[in-house]
């Protein structure tokens, strides 16, 4: 589904330094997978994110997605893409604050170009309802406990029906309970609506849910 | 929910949130718009007051004063400033004029008159019996003067309503008793129906005394006049009358001492002389308009980089690039749109306020400028911001803190 070849990412530090934040990696993410990236802080795993979400272009190396090179993509198709393809939730959520629960649903369906086959706000009613947060429908995010904040988020993720999942850092501002229910739920969208997932954490026991680990170290994939 | 509903939507919700710094961030559009409906609001108000005022006057009419008045499209004339005047040799020779059939010479006091009431400043025109005719007045009780009146240099007045009731609290009141103007002692012999209005220069005609023109020769021993109301024969051609007249002045004044007016030469002055003042009050208050453009620029910066990890946010969501550009547009139309729209409430107020002795008027051309103009600004001063939004990089913006 998702191919890394080959892929750099490096920052120019300053005149004569240049940093590689990810060093010549190379990786696929399949469908239907449940990948955890673990690594220490600072080791790249969010840029390796980013570039899988395709909200970062490579220094050197290709990103190809459904067969397409990205850098071949201009920057309305990939803002479709991520539009309709991947689903993202954050360590620090970012709902917008003055958006209520339902709209932060809706918000992926107003960018939506394509027609949907189904009634946006009929499907956020009925994400809501399944996961328990209908009666905070009307509410706003800074009334929400992290948890239920976190649990917008992935429904907000899910309402364009993605291929794929991103979560960086999910578990990373929850405490351990809300943690393991939000990785339980994600695990629950892998089961039974065969979603690709991939986890970004730190954490040894969340990057255990994962099917499969990748381990980054120094900017490379082990 | 529609795409624009949500994205307007966003826009106000954060208004609603910082009442205090969406009115002062709009403060200097509020005042540039109040300032031009304002201006224009007075301006066409007056122009409407004199054109209503001359059209009154009708097609034979005509004007001879002193000096270079119509001077390069504006109101020069220094003759009539400076005094200088036409006598009774004037009056006799523009009587003989063919097609002259109406003939008012006009010369004015100002003093103080004593009623039953009040003592007030009041202005007497003393003219001929021909002014009631050529300038439209009415009596409404008792009579105009005459003839008789003016051969007999009588002491008689004809007054104004308004001014009727202030000296002696009633129109019915004011009739056939005596008024006192600086020690001349006038008989008060009729009262004009209300015109409501002014003539050139103004003049409110409720609010004058009107006297035998011969009877004003008490107060100048020179016997001047400062100009004269002419009524044509409406079966000769106008320019033949005026050339004619023309041609008597000629014998006793310089081409540049006197001038021949028509009133619709000076209502297409009075014209011109309002679109310069429009354009200028125009340029003044662009300025204020600027600022306040300036303003919105600035507090839509700040909007941005306050909200640079929300278009991150909305990017890694979907949005395109110009999804953000207009989400900003919008919010600093919105912005300035609600100055525009305080500006023009604004407005509305202060043409209330004066309308009780200032004929201001807001038409709609005027409140569909104050929103073009204030959207007009919202867009252009919101462009560069929200193109800076735009072009974030999303991972950038993702990462900011
Ligand atoms: N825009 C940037 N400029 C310079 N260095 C960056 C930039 N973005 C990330 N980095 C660096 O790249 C490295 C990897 O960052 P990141 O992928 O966020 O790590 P992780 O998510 O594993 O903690 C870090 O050392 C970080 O400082
Ligand atoms: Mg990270």
């Amino acid at each position: 589904m998702i191919k890394l070849q080959n892929v750099s990412k490096s920052y120019r530090v300053d005149e004569d330094t240049i940093f590689y934040a990810l060093k010549k990696v190379s990786l696929e993410i399949k469908e239907t997978e449940f990948v955890s990236i673990t690594g220490p802080s600072g080791s790249g795993k969010s840029t390796l994110m980013h570039l899988i979400g395709l909200l970062d272009k490579p220094s050197s190396g290709d990103v190809i997605i459904q067969g397409k090179k990205i850098s071949q993509l201009s920057d309305d198709e990939l803002s479709t893409l991520r539009n309709e393809f991947v689903g993202f939730v954050f360590q620090q959520f970012n709902l917008i604050p003055k958006l209520s629960v339902l709209e932060n649903v809706l918000l992926p369906t107003v960018y939506a170009r394509k027609k949907l086959n189904y009634d946006p706000e009929a499907k956020a009613l009925e994400l809501l309802t399944k996961f328990g947060l209908i009666e905070k429908k009307s509410s706003f995010p800074n009334k929400l406990s992290g948890g239920q904040q976190q649990r917008v988020a992935v429904l907000r993720a899910l309402i364009m029906e993605p291929k794929l999942i991103l979560a960086d850092e999910p578990t990373g501002n929850l405490d351990s309970k809300s943690g393991h229910d939000i990785m339980k739920l994600l695990g629950e969208l892998n089961r039974n609506e065969k979603i690709t997932i991939v986890v970004v954490t730190h954490e040894a026991d969340i990057a255990a849910y994962g099917k499969r680990v990748i381990k980054v170290k120094d900017g490379q994939v082990g | 929910m529609g795409y624009l509903l949500f994205i307007v939507r966003s826009a106000l919700e954060d208004f609603k949130r910082s009442k205090m710094q969406t009115f002062l961030t709009s403060l200097g559009i509020v005042i540039g718009v109040f300032a031009v409906i304002m201006l224009m609001a007075l301006g066409l108000g007056l122009k409407r007051y004199i054109s209503d005022q001359f059209e009154a006057l009708g097609k034979n009419t005509l004007f001879v004063t002193p000096g270079q008045v119509l001077q390069g499209g504006g109101f020069g004339g220094a003759a009539s400033v400076l005094g200088q005047r036409f006598d009774i040799k004037d009056l006799t020779n523009l009587s003989r004029v063919k097609g002259v059939v109406g003939l008012a010479p006009l010369s004015s006091k100002s003093g103080k008159a004593k009623g039953t009431v009040k003592t007030e400043y009041i202005s007497i025109f003393f003219t001929s019996a021909d002014f009631a005719d050529i300038a439209g007045l009415t009596i409404d009780k008792g009579r105009f003067f005459d003839k008789t009146d003016i051969d007999k240099h009588a002491k008689v007045l004809v007054a104004g309503p308004k001014i009727a009731e202030k000296l002696f609290g009633s129109t019915i009141n004011a009739l056939d008793k005596r008024v006192s103007v600086d020690n001349v002692n006038f008989t008060i012999i009729g009262i004009i129906k209300s015109k409501g209005g002014g003539g050139l220069g103004g003049n409110d005609y409720d609010s004058y005394f009107f006297g035998p023109y011969t009877t004003g020769f008490i107060y100048d021993p020179q016997k001047q006049f400062i100009r004269f109301a002419i009524k044509t024969d409406p079966n000769i051609p106008l320019a033949t009358v005026k050339a004619e007249i023309n041609k008597v002045m000629l014998k006793r004044y310089k081409d540049d001492e006197f001038s021949l007016l028509e009133p619709t030469e000076i209502l297409s002055v009075v014209n011109s002389i309002f679109n310069i003042m429009n354009i200028v009050l125009v340029a003044i208050a662009s300025i204020s308009l600027l600022v306040g453009g300036i303003g919105i620029m600035n507090i839509m910066y700040v909007t941005v980089s306050d909200k640079t990890r929300e278009v991150g946010v909305r990017r890694a969501l979907g949005a395109r690039k110009n999804d953000i550009l207009l989400q900003f547009i919008v919010e600093s139309v919105a912005l300035s749109i609600i100055g525009g729209a305080l500006g023009l409430g604004l407005a509305f107020l202060g043409v209330l306020l004066v309308q009780g002795f200032f004929p201001a008027y807001i038409d709609v051309p005027s409140m569909v400028l104050a929103l073009g103009v204030s959207s007009a600004i919202g867009i252009v001063f919101g462009v560069l911001p929200a193109r800076k939004a735009a072009n974030l990089e999303p991972v950038e913006a993702i990462r900011y803190e």
